[in-house]
């Protein structure tokens, strides 16, 4: 059964200026002991991106991530999606993970849809027929016909998103992480994308969506976590925590 | 410590059984790069021809060797040496060069590492198409120590992967390293017998073979082509260098591997 369960999670990022990123930098301050080095100049910052987070997510689980810009929303997707791993903590997360934040993930602009669907699909680990399966379902929903045939770098840029989009939403996956609801392409296809995200949504067990948008959260999560300077400030049901964050309430 | 060795070996084993995403991002690679021209990635073979042959004629009359002893020997180092200096220098930006889908996706750091290799095994099996037209040219055949090639082509990657997945990582925090990388690498070229025979070297110049494992790396490759067996000496310096890279890459990666990607 998918789950997510993260405990007591910090996440530390160092910022390297060009001198913490030099070799001889770090040499040279050892052999002088780091005296020799104005204190004012830190060559790396720490910033703590995320603060003590502990939750669990199960099956069914429909959470939006709410805060302002910089508030962890990012950085606790990408811990959900073991891409990052936690300075202290313990996060422990079973399921397929679909991250749906980059849809251009290992495509190459010099090679051709055709083959952009097959490296997707070895990217994803998908067998032969698995992959043959995944070509046609991207077929048909893209509508791109020819195209498909030349390489991705003649696409316009309405055409390079419907492909991305028809490649990223063709697998099931069993946990969803999504940042901010992405809508491509033209009237016609705006309508078609949003259909088949909401079923990709409704397939999966658990989804976990960082958004600014209420409309969206009240459509699709039962739950909101609010997050700010890297802590939950609040969690619970979508709608009542949506109306304390957009009064600026925080609980006491 | 322990914890931390099972976790740097886990990361090369999910890596390596991934085999079939760093073979396709390495043929890729290698398509992409040659993908508008006419002759494809046959470029390779043709510039490797032209390097090979010119060199080939005029250093075999700087240093006095004949040219049929000359030319398919050096037809043979630079295939290999190819391979031996670009998965060094190429291992650098591993990790740096694919931050975006490092971002996206939970992926082995080794698995880059992997495809830099395969990469340059793949351009070396173009380059290697000179190999049997330098041969047949000047008559030569190889013979039963052909058969110690597999155990040079082990020993080679078995090398090659732990050193690009240290510099791969190592890099990734410090970004002046791949510049040192490759001029260090510059100097390695001369003190390496890859453009003049060992045999040269006479006297206090052949501990500069002696002791350099990429000269050892060189003959347990090269020497079976040609027709020997390569030397105990070499054979022992690789499977060492080997066994103490590994000792060190494999607590080290479990320490900074997953860090990585705060770096990128």
């Amino acid at each position: 059964m998918p789950s997510i369960s993260l405990t007591d999670v910090c996440v530390d990022l160092p910022i390297y200026n060009s001198k913490g990123r030099s070799l001889k930098s770090a040499l040279l301050a050892q052999a002088v002991g780091g005296r020799a080095v104005d204190d004012r100049d830190r060559s790396v910052v720490v910033i703590r991106a995320l603060s003590h987070v502990t939750l669990s997510l199960d099956h069914g689980a429909r959470v939006a991530l709410v805060g302002a810009n910089g508030a962890g929303k990012t950085t606790l997707l990408r811990v959900m999606a073991n891409i990052y791993p936690p300075s202290s903590g313990i996060a422990d997360i079973c399921g397929k993970i679909s991250c749906l934040t980059d849809l251009n993930f290992g495509m190459d602009v010099e090679a051709t849809g055709y083959e952009n669907i097959g490296m997707r699909g070895v990217l994803l680990g998908l067998s032969r027929q698995e992959t043959a399966k995944l070509t046609h379902d991207v077929e048909e929903f893209t509508e791109l016909g020819e195209f498909l045939k030349l390489p991705i770098r003649c696409y316009s840029q309405g055409m390079m998103l419907r492909l991305a989009f028809g490649i990223s939403t063709a697998v099931q996956p069993e946990i969803i992480l999504l940042d901010e609801i992405v809508g491509v392409g033209d009237q016609a296809f705006v309508e078609r994308s949003r259909q088949r995200l909401k079923t990709l949504i409704e397939s999966a067990s658990i989804l976990v969506l960082a958004t600014h948008n209420a409309s969206i959260i009240t459509q699709f999560c039962s739950e909101a976590i609010w997050l700010s300077h890297g802590r939950v400030v609040d969690r619970g049901p979508a709608a009542e925590i949506l109306a304390r964050y957009e009064h600026g309430v925080a609980p006491a | 410590m322990l914890e931390t060795c099972r976790r740097g070996l886990a990361d090369v084993r999910w890596g390596v059984s991934r085999w079939r995403v760093w073979w396709m991002l390495a043929w890729n690679d290698v398509r992409r790069r040659y993908r508008r021209s006419g002759l494809g990635q046959f470029w390779l073979t043709l510039s490797m021809a032209v390097t090979i042959g010119g060199l080939g004629f005029v250093y075999s009359h700087l240093f006095g060797v004949h040219v049929s002893t000359y030319l398919p020997y050096i037809a043979v180092t630079f295939v290999v040496w190819g391979i031996i200096s670009s998965v060094v220098i190429e291992s650098c930006t591993a990790l740096t060069d694919n931050d975006s889908m490092l971002r996206h996706a939970a992926l082995p750091r080794s698995l880059f590492t992997c495809r830099v290799i395969a990469r340059n095994v793949i351009i070396a099996g173009h380059n290697m198409l000179i190999i049997p037209v330098v041969f047949a040219v000047f008559g030569i055949g190889v013979n039963a120590n052909f058969l110690w090639l597999p155990v040079g082509l082990v020993l080679l990657v078995v090398n090659a992967l732990w050193a690009g997945f240290f510099l791969s990582i190592f890099c990734a925090r410090f970004r002046d390293v791949p510049q040192i990388v490759s001029s260090i690498m510059q100097v390695v070229f001369f003190i390496t017998p890859v453009m003049y025979l060992p045999g040269q070297l006479a006297g206090r110049g052949f501990a500069v073979v002696k002791w350099n494992p990429f000269a050892s790396l060189l003959e347990i490759v090269c020497q079976p082509v040609l027709g020997a067996a390569p030397g105990l000496w070499a054979l022992l310096t690789c499977a060492l260098t080997a066994i103490a890279g590994w000792a060190i890459v494999i607590p080290f990666a479990g320490r900074y591997a997953p860090r990585a990607i705060y770096w990128l």
